[in-house]
């Protein structure tokens, strides 16, 4: 027990400045965008205009239905930007706990105790793990506060899935991040591989379905599973968590095994 | 032949970063309650040996075992009998001196306050503050702390006086010489020489990846060039001097020699004895001129 105390509690304190800001940052953006809504339904011209654009662009972006309280969520919100800002909190956190620490040299003492590589690397991804869900957390509790002032009408539970498909989205780019940290330890690149993994992906999710040719390779994109079957408007087909959860769990698990197997980082 | 009270053992240790040989086939042995001084200049695989001797780097080649454990597949095992004071300390800079010191206590299973209030009492250290308010030394004193306070079987310190001021080098010395006598035993790696020599039983040098001598202080001392100095009675007999192997940079002038000797001095009080000597000076080197000397024939 006192040593998951050290393990767990050390990295989740380093984390409490990041995600008091990621949670507000995020939080705010969310209430920001929700706050706006009462402007937003008595026009027209928005919707107008999206609906000059072909059907395919509409698509690709989330813009179909933006009259609407999902279409509005979804176009300005859980299409793009809270899953890659989450996308950028995990893989910032990760990568500041298992990366960041080791080349800076602040892993040392820590590695030289009677504990194994394996043990303190787990225990932070699981630490910033935690401090990801309680970044989840503020987005949700201030997304269902927000829509109860404003009046924004949507089903609690299509706005929990969204969330949680973006939070395990978000997750499963971090979870690359740790993958890359356990086998190289340079904090700018598991950021820059994990949150470029995610912009590609969602090109391809995005784009390919423009040609006729791309379109099935969509599929292979975890933005389709966490977001093609509309979870703002359809229940969310059970398939797609597991989908998401599982290559994060396959990353971990390799991650783990890799970090024992090269040197430590020297300051 | 192994030795059987060895607490360490390093046989055949080599590592490479890519192309760069950084040890070269390292044996080594420690035996228990023995102070061991690493020698060496920067890159000669000091801190190299000490990382793959914490698990921290893992060797190209080689095997190292620490009470019969092998770091390798008993790492664990191995640094529960370890403490480790790092050459380059980077320390969390939030936390303060005690709660770092209680985190890594946590890691080790025990932490005993009243030995832990002491130490920092005896290093002028206030484990109140802030990392990120202390200087180097003070850092540094925390490392220093956290390993003795440890009870830790092997003590691996590594440049462990860097940022100390003259009275808590001292005070490090005594806290080596505490430890060794409570049955401890310590590897210790350092540029300062006269730190080594103090405190250090025997001494191991590095160069290149690879020992280049190893002994006490005294044997290493009996290895190195002894400045001479000889006013003789009447002219210097020149011919006879040069004739003796033992004898460097011999300088000749009318009745003075200096010279530098090297091994026994029996052939040159040979020499001596048949003629007048007035005076005779013999510089004892210290391990400085040892060390200096070791590298310049190792080169």
């Amino acid at each position: 027990m006192a040593r998951l105390h050290t393990l767990l509690g050390d990295p989740l304190a380093a984390m409490r400045r990041a995600v008091v800001w990621w949670s507000i940052g995020l939080a705010g953006l969310v209430a920001a965008t929700v706050g706006f809504w009462p402007a937003f339904q008595g026009t027209s011209g928005i919707s107008q205009a999206i609906d000059q654009l072909p059907a395919g662009v509409v698509a690709a972006f989330g813009l179909q239905d933006f009259g609407t309280p999902a279409g509005y969520l979804r176009g300005n919100l859980y299409e793009f930007f809270i899953p890659l800002l989450l996308v950028a909190a995990g893989a910032a956190l990760v990568s500041g706990q298992t990366a960041g620490e080791e080349s800076n040299g602040r892993l040392e003492l820590v590695l030289a105790q009677p504990v194994s590589r394996r043990a303190v690397y787990l225990s932070r991804v699981v630490a910033a793990l935690g401090a990801f869900a309680v970044i989840v957390a503020a987005v949700t509790l201030v997304q269902l506060a927000i829509d109860a002032v404003v009046g924004l009408r949507i089903g609690t539970d299509v706005l929990l899935a969204t969330i949680v498909l973006s939070a395990l989205l978000g997750w499963l780019f971090a979870s690359v991040a740790f993958l890359v940290a356990t086998i190289r330890p340079s904090p700018g690149l598991v950021v820059s591989l994990a949150v470029g993994l995610a912009v590609a992906s969602y090109v391809v999710a995005v784009l390919f379905p423009m040609s006729d040719v791309l379109a099935p390779w969509r599929h292979l994109s975890p933005w389709d599973w966490a977001f093609g079957g509309d979870p703002l408007e359809q229940p969310t087909e059970p398939w797609r968590y597991m989908a998401l959860v599982a290559p994060s769990l396959a990353s971990t698990v390799v991650g783990w095994y890799a970090v024992a197997k090269r040197d430590v980082a020297a300051p | 032949m192994p030795d059987a009270d060895a607490v360490l053992r390093i046989d055949g240790l080599v590592k490479h970063y890519g192309r760069v040989e950084a040890v070269r086939g390292l044996d080594l042995e420690v035996r228990t309650g023995e102070v061991v001084g690493f020698l060496g200049p920067n890159g000669a695989g000091k801190t190299t040996t000490l990382r793959c001797l914490l698990g921290l780097l893992r060797p190209t080649a080689g095997r190292i075992t620490v009470f019969g454990l092998d770091v390798a597949t008993d790492g664990v095992a191995a640094r529960r009998r370890m403490a480790y004071v790092p050459g380059e300390l980077r320390l969390p800079e939030r936390v303060t001196g005690s709660e770092l010191v209680a985190s890594l206590g946590r890691l080790r299973g025990s932490l005993d306050p009243a030995r832990r209030d002491a130490l920092a009492e005896r290093l002028q250290l206030d484990l109140g503050r802030r990392v990120r308010e202390l200087s180097t030394g003070n850092r540094r004193k925390v490392a220093l702390l956290t390993a003795f306070l440890s009870g830790a079987d092997l003590l691996v310190l590594d440049e462990p006086t860097s940022g100390l001021d003259p009275l808590m080098q001292h005070v490090f010395l005594e806290l080596v010489r505490e430890a060794r006598a409570a049955g401890a035993t310590i590897l210790l790696s350092s540029h300062v020489l006269s730190e080594v020599q103090r405190a250090a039983d025997r001494v191991v040098v590095l160069k290149s990846g690879a020992v280049v001598a190893a002994g006490t202080v005294t044997e290493l001392r009996g290895r190195a060039r002894q400045r001479l100095e000889i006013w003789f009675a009447g002219p210097a007999p020149a011919a006879e001097l040069l004739d003796l192997p033992q004898l460097g940079q011999p300088v000749v002038d009318g009745s003075h020699v200096t010279a530098t000797l090297t091994g026994p001095i029996q052939p040159l009080l040979g020499v001596l004895a048949r003629h007048q000597v007035a005076t005779l000076l013999v510089e004892e080197p210290d391990l400085e001129e040892a060390f200096l000397d070791l590298y310049g024939s190792a080169a």
